[in-house]
């Protein structure tokens, strides 16, 4: 459960003020495939960095499963992100000098899990993105799709509430785009509920529900209604 | 090319000023520390008198203990006795010869209401002014017919004459040494060889005396010996006669030979003349005459101090650690601007334009080192003559060769540093960084 | 900690982590052998000269006139100096320890000109000088006034007996040194000396000759026309002393000079100045290079830390705390200075073997080379805190940053 009222964020420099984002209010449910939609600079990342507890707020109230995250810190933060979200970033963000492995380690490191137990839960995420036969390799050796694969495993491997993507497929040729989209579906059906920035309708569709950003604000939700429509037509 | 390179060159150090800063600051404290120690070195070990030092020889004898062995070998005394040395003096056989010591004499100067004072004397003959060169501005050295005759002659050196005659042409006028008027007979220019080779017996790195008079009044006269004085045995009774006639060794004994023949012959007559001592008695070791010429002899008597050596060496080292740790910075430079050569190669540079450039930026940082380190040197430089007070005055100064060994290496060791990131940056493949990002 | 994938990461990246290692390994090498010279030097400066030096300077004295009676001169001199108020004694000695100028000469325990003497420093001195110089006599007895003897420059007999120290007791008879005193020894093949006592403790002239503690002193005078007064002022009373004395000798004679007025401090100082000077350049040297060491470190670290924004960005977004970022970075520069510092480890005991194989060095001490380790693996770390914590503060909004 995933819960924002009235959150805004205004950047400040010396001398201009930004609002990012403007009174902005969302609730998505357990289990539920959000797709957040919008032009350029429209506060579709803002959303998804405060969403994700990679920034702080200015003005208005955010509770990620009953909790207020508001005044959590630094550390606390961390440790939220660490065990209820998972990440899935456009460039895929895979560290360059780790092997596949050592990547999808890297949360489950701060995690504090034993080592059995994050080499078995390792291994299981990679077999399900397909590429347990290439651990031992690095990123610069495996193609866009399969690096983006890695990255969903490692946001997996946590076993995380909320899986937040950032344009996952804004990198990828269609063809990868799909069967990315595809194996996020797929999740999205084992129970995590599912926030995925993009700016690509016919992505945003696959979602059970559309939230467009325009200026800060939300300017329409889609029903779940529309999407069957738009599903089934 | 080359000022579009060197263009390129400074525009990238001012990209990042600071990592620029720390590399040339870096090499500049490489430089600093190296090329202190080796100008002291290099002083150390100079050549003190260029034009001739192949012709001037160091004359040892070998009259000392028969038991007196280190490690097994015999060591050949440094110093000459009264008897061999006058020996040597009167037959002449040289192209040119002088026996010298060192003594102290009390000068009184003129003035009434000017007190006496001590003055480093060296007792030595005619031929040491033209022999070691010495620079004359009034007057010359005295000649032979002044040794034979017992003259009462004196040269002066530039600073004595300053205080005693306010820097006036003094010849012809008389100096009160020890009681006695002296005639001067010349005043020298600058003259501090280094290392003074004529008599490192008494300190490499001394400076020159301050007058000269003829060693044999001060023979005649039994005025006090300064220098190191050794014996094996003791004399045979008491007196200065005796000590005369003892084999006690403290006269520097140089011979001018102009070439191998010249020397060849000289060695036959030190041999023949200790073979002739031998038969009366002296000399109870075996046969060794030894010629060392000057460089020959500073490098028998180890002038260049340990010390000295040990912190080249180590100064040395320390220009390797500055170097890795240029090579370490410039190699993340390079690397960090690696859009920017791949960028450049796609436009058509090739690897051994982008190589020129990249050396040339090396060099670039290699000359900043350089002058910034050539102004640590003579920090260094100036540490050292505080630190060590009067022993070094003549040890801790730069010359032009120094100035340019200093840019010569700061460039070279930049280059030999900027060598591997260079190629690593060569090495990267035109589309690579242009694809993501 | 998470030392595997650290290391795995840094090995995809080595040329920079090899460069620092291998800096940290010449810093070493060099810091140590520094420091073993330094403490070489060290300890041969503490050696004590066995004197009060605190309280004693000495003057030299020249007479130069036709007319200059030399041993009236010193009678009177002395006479004068002892009855100085604030001098303790005064004697005319030729040398004192660490002056760098003195006599010497080889003792022998049999006569014969074929044997090897043991080679000692000579001190002239009279009844006073024991007093003077502030020396302990372990055993047998002080000179009296009626045996020092008057000596020229050229003479060659020497009185009969002789005081010397522990040491040249201990050189001369090795196996029984306390039955010393008494014994017969020669200069020479037919000069015999008793000694008739034993000092404790007295140095050479020379600091730097390997026998500086084996020191005679024989009852003389001597006539060589240029002599030392040694002066043991009152404690605290040897500044005012000075110039008193100075004025003293030369209005007492016209027809000679003084010069070189130096306390036994001046001198010290002046004997190890080059020693001193050596400690001192070693000392600023480590200081540079620990410097240059830790800036490299500082350069290359905050350059890796720009380079791999990003990835600390992605790591926050992961979950890794602040304090966790910052660990990785300390935790990865002290595997590179652990490398350092055992590489470091051999260069070190390599160069000095060679320094003790070229110069004349002694070996280091072998707790030098773990406190170095020590040290700078701590010196790394405190370089690196700037850049790590630079690192820590990286946002983790950076990950989704659109580059």
């Amino acid at each position: 459960m995933l819960s924002m009222q009235n959150i805004s964020m205004v950047y400040r420099t010396d001398l201009v003020e930004t609002h990012a984002l403007r009174e902005f209010s969302l609730e998505v449910k357990e289990g539920d495939f959000v797709s957040v939609t919008g032009p350029s600079g429209s506060g579709k990342t803002t959303f998804l960095n405060i969403a994700g507890l990679l920034e702080k707020f200015t003005d208005g109230r955010y509770e990620l499963d009953g909790r207020d995250v508001s005044a959590l810190s630094d550390t606390e933060s961390s440790a939220v992100r660490n065990e209820k979200i998972g990440f899935i970033f456009q460039s895929f963000n895979l560290i360059p000098d780790l092997n596949l492995f050592d990547n999808v380690d890297v949360p489950l490191r701060y995690r504090g899990f034993k080592s059995a137990e994050r080499k078995r839960r390792i291994e299981g995420v990679l077999d399900t993105v397909g590429l347990a036969s290439r651990m031992k390799h690095l990123p610069s050796q495996l193609s866009g799709g399969q690096q983006q694969r890695v990255a969903i495993a490692r946001a997996l491997a946590g076993e995380p509430r909320f899986l937040l993507a950032d344009e996952p497929t804004g990198n990828l040729d269609s063809q990868m785009a799909m069967s990315v989209m595809e194996l996020i579906a797929e999740i999205n059906r084992g129970g995590t509920t599912i926030i995925m920035v993009t700016h690509d309708p016919t992505l945003a569709d696959m979602a059970s529900r559309n939230v467009h950003i325009r200026d800060g604000r939300v300017s329409d939700i889609a029903t779940d209604t529309q999407l069957a429509e738009v599903a089934t037509g | 090319m080359f000022s579009y390179y060197l263009k390129l060159g400074w525009l990238s150090i001012r990209r990042n000023p600071l990592l620029s800063i720390l590399m040339v600051t870096a090499i500049a404290v490489g430089i600093g520390a190296s090329m202190t120690t080796i100008t002291v070195n290099y002083i150390m070990g100079g050549n003190p008198i260029p034009q001739k030092s192949d012709e001037l020889f160091k004359v040892q004898l070998d009259n000392w203990d028969p038991n007196d062995q280190s490690e097994g070998e015999y060591e050949l005394p440094e110093q000459m006795t009264y008897l061999d040395a006058m020996a040597l003096m009167r037959d002449r056989k040289a192209y040119r010869q002088v026996a010298s010591n060192r003594s102290g004499l009390v000068l009184e100067p003129q003035g009434a209401d000017e007190l006496p004072f001590s003055v480093d004397t060296r007792n030595t003959w005619a031929d040491f002014f033209p022999m070691f060169d010495l620079p004359f501005v009034y007057g010359s050295g005295w000649d032979d017919t002044a040794d034979r005759n017992l003259e009462r002659v004196v040269v002066l050196s530039k600073e004595i004459n300053e205080r005693v005659f306010g820097g006036e042409d003094s010849v012809g006028r008389s100096v009160r040494l020890n009681g006695m008027d002296f005639r001067v007979v010349g005043v020298l220019g600058e003259f501090q060889p280094v290392p003074k080779f004529y008599d490192v017996t008494n300190g490499a790195f001394n400076e020159a005396e301050e007058i000269y008079i003829p060693f044999n009044i001060a023979v005649e006269y039994e005025f006090s010996r300064n220098g190191n004085t050794s014996c094996w045995k003791p004399s045979d009774g008491d007196g200065f006669e005796a000590f005369l006639n003892s084999e006690c060794i403290w006269i520097q004994f140089w011979a001018e030979l102009r070439n191998a023949e010249e020397k060849q012959d000289y060695m036959a007559y030190l041999n023949a003349h200790v073979e002739q001592q031998k038969a009366l008695g002296r000399f109870p070791r075996p046969l060794n005459n030894r010629l060392s010429d000057v460089m020959e002899w500073m490098k028998d008597r180890e002038v260049v101090d340990e010390d000295a050596q040990v912190m080249l060496g180590l100064s040395l080292l320390f220009l390797v650690v500055c170097l890795l740790n240029t090579i370490g910075l410039l190699l993340a430079k390079f690397m960090g601007k690696s859009g920017d050569i791949g960028l450049r190669r796609a436009l058509g540079a090739s690897r051994s334009s982008l190589f020129i450039q990249h050396m040339i930026e090396s060099g670039l940082i290699g000359l900043g080192g350089g002058i910034l380190g050539l102004g640590l040197t003579w920090l260094g430089l100036a540490g050292i003559k505080m630190l060590f007070g009067d022993f070094v005055e003549n040890l801790a100064s730069l010359d032009w060769v120094m100035v340019l060994t200093a840019i010569g290496l700061a460039i070279f060791s930049a280059l030999l540093a900027g060598l591997y990131p260079t190629w690593r940056a060569c090495r990267i493949a035109p589309a690579s960084q242009l694809k993501t990002q | 900690m998470d030392i595997g994938p650290i290391w795995r990461a840094m090995m995809r990246n080595k040329t920079g982590a090899i460069l620092i290692a291998l800096q940290i390994a010449v810093t070493m090498a060099i810091m140590v052998n520094a420091i073993s010279i330094m403490q070489e030097r060290s300890r041969m400066m503490a050696r004590p000269s066995g004197i009060d030096e605190q309280n004693i300077f000495y003057i030299s004295s020249i007479g130069f006139a036709e007319d200059f009676n030399e041993r009236v001169t010193i009678e009177e001199d002395l006479a004068a100096l002892r009855g100085m108020p604030g001098v303790v004694n005064a004697i005319q000695s030729n040398s004192v320890p660490l002056s760098g100028g003195g006599w010497s000469m080889g003792l022998q325990t049999e006569p014969g000109a074929e044997i090897d003497g043991t080679g000692v420093a000579l001190y002239f001195i009279d009844e006073h000088g024991l007093d003077t110089f502030g020396l302990n006599l372990l055993a047998g007895e002080n000179f009296s006034a009626t045996e020092v003897e008057w000596r020229e420059r050229s003479a060659t007999e020497w009185p009969d007996r002789v005081i010397i120290t522990q040491a040249m007791a201990e050189a001369l008879y090795p196996d029984d040194p306390d039955g010393a005193l008494g014994k017969t020894v020669y200069i020479g093949d037919d000069e015999p000396l008793t000694i008739s006592g034993i000092i404790e403790q007295m140095q050479a002239p020379w600091n730097g000759w390997n026998g500086v503690e084996r020191v005679m002193l024989t009852p003389l005078h001597t006539l060589f026309g240029s002599t030392r007064y040694i002066i043991r002022a009152e404690p605290g009373r040897r500044d005012g002393l000075m110039p008193e004395v100075e004025k003293l000798l030369a209005e007492r004679n016209k027809n000679r000079i003084v010069r070189s007025m130096r306390t036994m401090d001046e001198t010290r100082e002046r004997s190890y100045r080059g020693d001193a000077s050596m400690i001192k350049m070693l000392t600023f040297t480590i200081a540079l290079l620990v410097a240059i060491t830790a800036l490299g470190i500082v350069g290359l670290a905050s350059f890796s830390v720009n380079r791999r924004t990003r990835q600390i960005g992605t790591r926050r977004a992961l979950g890794a705390s602040r304090a966790a970022i910052l660990r990785y970075f300390m935790t990865e520069n002290f595997l590179i200075s652990l490398v350092g510092v055992v590489v470091g480890a051999v260069l070190t005991v390599g160069l000095n073997m060679f320094m003790v194989e070229t110069f004349s060095l002694t070996r280091v001490a072998w707790y030098l080379v773990p406190a170095a380790m020590l040290i700078l693996c701590i010196a790394g770390q405190i370089a690196v805190f700037g850049p790590a914590k630079r690192a820590s503060t990286v946002p983790p909004a950076v990950a989704t940053r659109t580059v």
